[in-house]
């Protein structure tokens, strides 16, 4: 989970195309920041303010940074979890549903783009971690699955 | 390589317009949605006027004869590749020998065209300096004329590698413009505004208008109150573009679409701003519209608002397709 | 009848934000034409102009971008209007074999009744001038042509007609013109001919352009 300098800058750089005002990466030994300062992105070193604290995290328990569960699909970047697609009324899943491996599960929308949050085997979904519409960080629980 | 399977579905070759040819009389054609051209374009790392096939009428089916990435955009039409349903506004991988089938337009959305586009472009002639297909006079786009069973079309860069499985949020979704659950169109009064009585104008931005099933890519005719010139107007041939809004003299206004001549005679009421274009161009036969009357400065902002949108869509996907997140268990 | 150009100062209109229209005032005339020739090669040169179109005593400008500085380009279209010198051109004289009436002019018995003309003075009227080719537009290779007698003068119809075919002679208020290929028109079909207008390959495609000029010869009158 600890970022080479090169992924926090194109983290950096995603966050820049979207409006997320500040990002905290947890990461074992070393937390990162990242904020807005004018139209940069910039790390914040402790005390340090962005010019908007709009929380990039989800919610996670202190205790468990991550809150993982064996079968946890997480967010690979920071974004905005969706249930359903914007042209759908219906969710992907819900709470019992049995997917496929590949299995569409929900989208991160980074800015314009749509990216799908799939289902690597095949499982039944236990939980749906972020809300449809929460704003989450990299790494960010968001689908528990109960693998067969 | 894709083989049509549908027949009669009117499917086009479109880019974004043949430019710079009126002066022989040749307008401009061109995709109706050209934001969705645009998008599917750039999801798949083409220039943005690369030409497309625009689909208006379902169900329609295309074989790929070979390995393709493709991206969809317009209206959803729940698309199946063989039997797995595809996302919407997405790009996607196709294998030799599979069907690509686009049903009916579905859900709440008020859209009615589907646009297909393929890596590098669908490889037809250019003609005049575009792909777009000139149906009057028969030339450009595949043959001069509308898709048919059997006809086989390249992608100009069949071989391109192309980073797909995502998709962008709908216009519609970011640039909303709607008015009662209609879809809304800024329009710029015209040169013969003010020859139509008060009553007329008033009834004009006021009302709901229906585009009638005698409207296709030539012109949107509408129905609603009758507009009523203050004297008879017999104006001198001159020039028009997609979106003004002509007054025959039944007083029933007609929407020049992409395929309209590029001059005419009839009073002009008004034009639908381009920023808008793409918004008529999706409006299906049988729905209503409300027009919005809007201001020369307001006009150019909302142009530079759909341009900023693109060019955003460009970034992120340029982003993603070199730094592509995987986001799976 | 009201006409959009009554009065004396060339009026300056907007088509969305995708082009402008300019209109000369006065009476429809060939100098004015002219005038708007030389005013169409001048306006080509400027940046925001993507192309500058000729219609019967006027000229669509489109642009490559709309400008935000509307107010200078018109001023600067009316400024060009006052001081271009008329383009003239004395082209190549086309000449047209008609078939007029009967099945090649479904309309004829419309513009009789409008004129008040038999059909054998409309078609004596129609086939004496030598028509100046003023403008192309409508669609690829249609020719615009001024001269026309004004006693030939019949509206536009109601509800224009789907599709009328490729060599169709028509008349359009006080205008006339042939068809280059089928689809739909406005204007009253009174006869016939055959000709090869346009060729995409070609360059310039448009067979004829403004200043070359059009004789319509009486090939026989249908019943």
């Amino acid at each position: 989970m600890k970022k080479t300098a090169h992924e926090l800058r194109e983290i950096a750089g995603w966050m820049a195309e979207t409006d997320i005002g500040f990002l905290e990466l947890r990461m074992p030994g070393a937390t990162v920041r990242l904020g807005r300062r004018s139209e940069e992105v910039v790390t914040l070193d402790d005390g340090q303010r962005a010019d908007a604290q709009v929380d990039g995290r989800a919610g996670a328990p202190d205790q468990n940074p991550a809150g993982l569960h064996p079968d946890t699909v997480t967010a690979g970047s920071v974004g905005v979890f969706l249930h359903a697609h914007p042209c759908a009324t219906a969710p992907f899943v819900r709470t019992g549903t049995e997917v496929l491996a590949g299995q569409t599960l929900g989208l991160l929308r980074i800015g314009v783009l749509l990216l799908p949050v799939v289902a690597s085997r095949a499982g039944t979904v236990a939980a749906l971690r972020a809300g449809d519409g929460a704003t989450v960080g990299y790494g960010a629980p968001l689908v528990d699955l109960h693998s067969f | 390589m894709i083989e049509i399977l549908s027949n009669a579905a009117l499917a086009t070759v479109q880019d974004l317009g043949r430019l710079g040819s009126l002066r022989f009389g040749v307008g401009t054609a061109g995709a109706m949605d050209d934001l969705a051209l645009a998008a599917g374009n750039l999801l798949l790392g083409n220039e943005a006027g690369a030409a497309g096939i625009e689909i208006p009428v379902f169900p329609f089916k295309v074989r790929f004869t070979d390995d393709c990435a493709f991206a969809l955009t317009g209206a959803d039409c729940g698309a199946r590749l063989d039997a797995t349903p595809l996302l919407p506004w997405w790009s996607h991988q196709a294998r030799a020998g599979q069907v690509l089938t686009l049903g009916l337009p579905q859900g709440a959305q008020r859209a009615s065209r589907a646009l297909l586009c393929l890596p590098g472009g669908v490889d037809v002639p250019e003609v005049l300096g575009s792909r777009s297909t000139q149906m009057r006079g028969a030339f450009g786009g595949h043959e001069g004329r509308a898709l048919r069973k059997g006809d086989v079309l390249r992608a100009a860069e069949p071989e391109r590698a192309c980073r797909t499985g995502f998709g962008l949020v709908p216009p519609a979704v970011a640039l909303p413009l709607e008015i009662g659950g209609l879809i809304a169109l800024r329009v710029l009064p015209g040169a013969e505004y003010l020859g139509f009585d008060a009553a007329s104008r008033d009834a004009f931005w006021a009302s709901e208008w229906r585009i009638t099933a005698q409207s296709d890519r030539y012109g949107y005719r509408l129905a609603g109150e009758v507009l009523q010139p203050l004297a008879p107007m017999e104006l001198r041939s001159h020039g028009i573009v997609p979106g003004v809004i002509q007054v025959p003299h039944n007083g029933q206004p007609i929407i020049q679409m992409r395929d309209a001549q590029p001059s005419g005679g009839y009073p002009k009421f008004g034009a639908v701003i381009e920023a808008d274009l793409w918004r008529l161009g999706q409006a299906p036969i049988g729905s209503r519209i409300r027009f919005i009357e809007t201001r020369w400065e307001e006009a150019v902002a909302a142009l530079e608002q759909k341009e900023a949108w693109l060019a955003k869509v460009a970034r992120m996907v340029a982003l993603h397709r070199s730094a592509p997140m995987e986001i799976a268990a | 009848m009201t006409s959009s150009t009554a009065g004396s100062a060339p009026t300056v209109s907007l088509l969305g934000t995708t082009a402008l229209l300019f209109e000369a005032p006065g009476a429809m005339a060939l100098d004015s034409q002219q005038r708007i020739w030389a005013l169409a090669h001048e306006a080509a040169g400027w940046p925001e102009v993507r192309e500058a179109v000729p219609g019967m005593n006027n000229l669509m400008l489109s642009f490559v971008h709309p400008p935000r500085a509307l107010d200078a380009l018109k001023a600067r279209l009316d400024a060009a209007w006052e001081a271009v010198a008329p383009l003239t051109r004395e082209g190549r004289v086309v000449e047209l074999p008609v078939r007029y009436g009967g099945a090649s002019g479904p309309h004829m018995a419309d513009v009789v009744a409008h004129t008040g003309l038999s059909v054998e003075q409309i078609v004596e009227l129609h086939s004496a001038p030598l028509y100046p080719v003023y403008a192309l537009g409508s669609h690829p290779g249609y020719c615009y042509l001024g001269g026309m007698d004004p006693r030939l003068a019949t509206p536009r119809r109601k509800v224009p007609v789907l599709s009328i075919p490729g060599g169709a002679v028509s008349i359009g208020g006080a205008q006339t013109g042939v068809s280059a290929s089928a689809g739909p028109s406005g204007w009253n079909t009174i006869g016939s001919t055959t000709m090869a207008f346009f060729d995409p390959a070609r360059n310039p495609p448009a067979t004829l352009q403004p200043g070359d000029r059009i004789r319509f010869l009486v090939e026989g009158i249908e019943p």
